[in-house]
């Protein structure tokens, strides 16, 4: 079942999709625990031949339940013409919707609003999480909806597709191949993730992946770094 | 395919998506968390077998059960039971710990083809 339901997203999307932007990001797992706080990094450089873009997002996020947690993100972004700044605000709703394991596979939502920071343009991104374990192996999908209004946006519905299937080698490295698609892309590449655990329910966690873009002819990468840490 | 038979297509995978409850009887297993200590510190539940762990932490503080082998995390707070979902798994043995506790709050799941209890 799963699998049948991942070959068709891979095809549709392959052929019909809508989003625009960075698509490389980050593969949400529909995971919350309560009475957990982080502090989050994320780094995304993308290289093409026309331009180099170098995007961060530091974040604090806070469970206030048992299932549900809120993150807010600053955003900033350094392009080829521009100086290094910030380029919006972002706030976030994970929903963990089933317990993990009490399903044939693990659910959960997203809900995202962000606003650009010099104008009055906005993005509001509704997402389902879904988590799956193969014994030592774990599949990890997202489908996003995101709908864009603004000043200086043409009103639109996008649609965004992630994947990462992870193998739960060691705690501090576990390698996987991650695959995300958007309008006019399809990139695919390898990943890993870690996680040091520290004193009680201190601990980091790390992400490192390069994306390479599959659709089209020219050049185009995108090197992805996150750090999370969990108190 | 236009705009809206894609969403269309999508909102139909998602429906195929949705969660689906296995109905079938889960087998349910115990443990204990007293003075920092899990009870049984080895319990054996069957292979290839989704089972219900329930946990009661009889303590006075709050521990996370915690298991890079189990693929599992989860808070146990204080006076209370909590339910972890395990497996299927294979035959083995998977640890598990306390995170606030790491030396005396450790366990093992031993996974066993048959004779389980």
């Amino acid at each position: 079942m799963c699998f049948r339901v991942l070959f068709i997203m891979i095809i549709i999307f392959s052929g019909h999709a809508f989003a625009d932007g960075i698509v490389v990001d980050k593969v949400y797992h529909p995971y919350v625990l309560p009475d957990e706080q982080e502090f989050e990094w994320r780094l995304i450089s993308r290289q093409t031949d026309d331009e180099n873009l170098l995007a961060q997002r530091i974040a604090y996020g806070q469970s206030v339940s048992d299932n549900v947690m809120i993150e807010g993100y600053l955003i900033g972004e350094k392009t080829a013409l521009e100086d290094f700044k910030l380029q919006a605000y972002e706030i976030e709703v994970r929903w963990m919707i089933t317990e993990q394991g009490e399903l044939w596979a693990d659910w959960g939502m997203l809900f995202e609003v962000e606003k650009q920071h010099n104008s009055n343009d906005w993005e509001v991104t509704t997402g389902i999480l879904f988590e799956k374990e193969f014994g030592r192996t774990s599949l990890t999908m997202n489908l996003f909806g995101v709908y864009e209004s603004g000043e200086s946006l043409q009103d639109e519905f996008e649609a965004e597709f992630r994947l990462k299937y992870r193998y739960r080698w060691l705690p501090q490295i576990q390698p996987a191949i991650e695959l995300y698609t958007g309008e006019d892309y399809i990139g695919i590449g390898p990943a890993f993730m870690g996680i040091q655990r520290f004193n009680g329910q201190k601990q980091l966690k790390w992400e490192l992946g390069f994306i390479a873009e599959l659709s089209q002819t020219d050049k185009d990468h995108t090197l992805r770094f996150a750090l999370e840490y969990e108190f | 395919m236009n705009k809206l038979q894609y969403i269309n297509s999508l909102l139909i995978l998602i429906v195929l998506w949705m969660p689906t409850y296995s109905w079938a009887k889960t087998k349910l297993f115990y443990l204990t968390l007293e003075n920092n200590v899990f009870t049984p510190s080895e319990l054996k539940i069957p292979a290839k077998e989704k089972v219900k762990l329930i946990i009661h932490n009889k303590d006075d503080k709050a521990e996370e059960f915690d298991s890079f082998d189990l693929n599992r995390e989860k808070m146990l707070f204080p006076h209370k039971k909590a339910v972890i979902f395990i497996g299927p798994l294979l035959p083995g043995k998977y640890e598990y710990f306390g995170e606030y506790n790491p030396n005396s709050a450790r366990g093992i799941i031993i996974v066993e083809v048959s004779n389980a209890n």
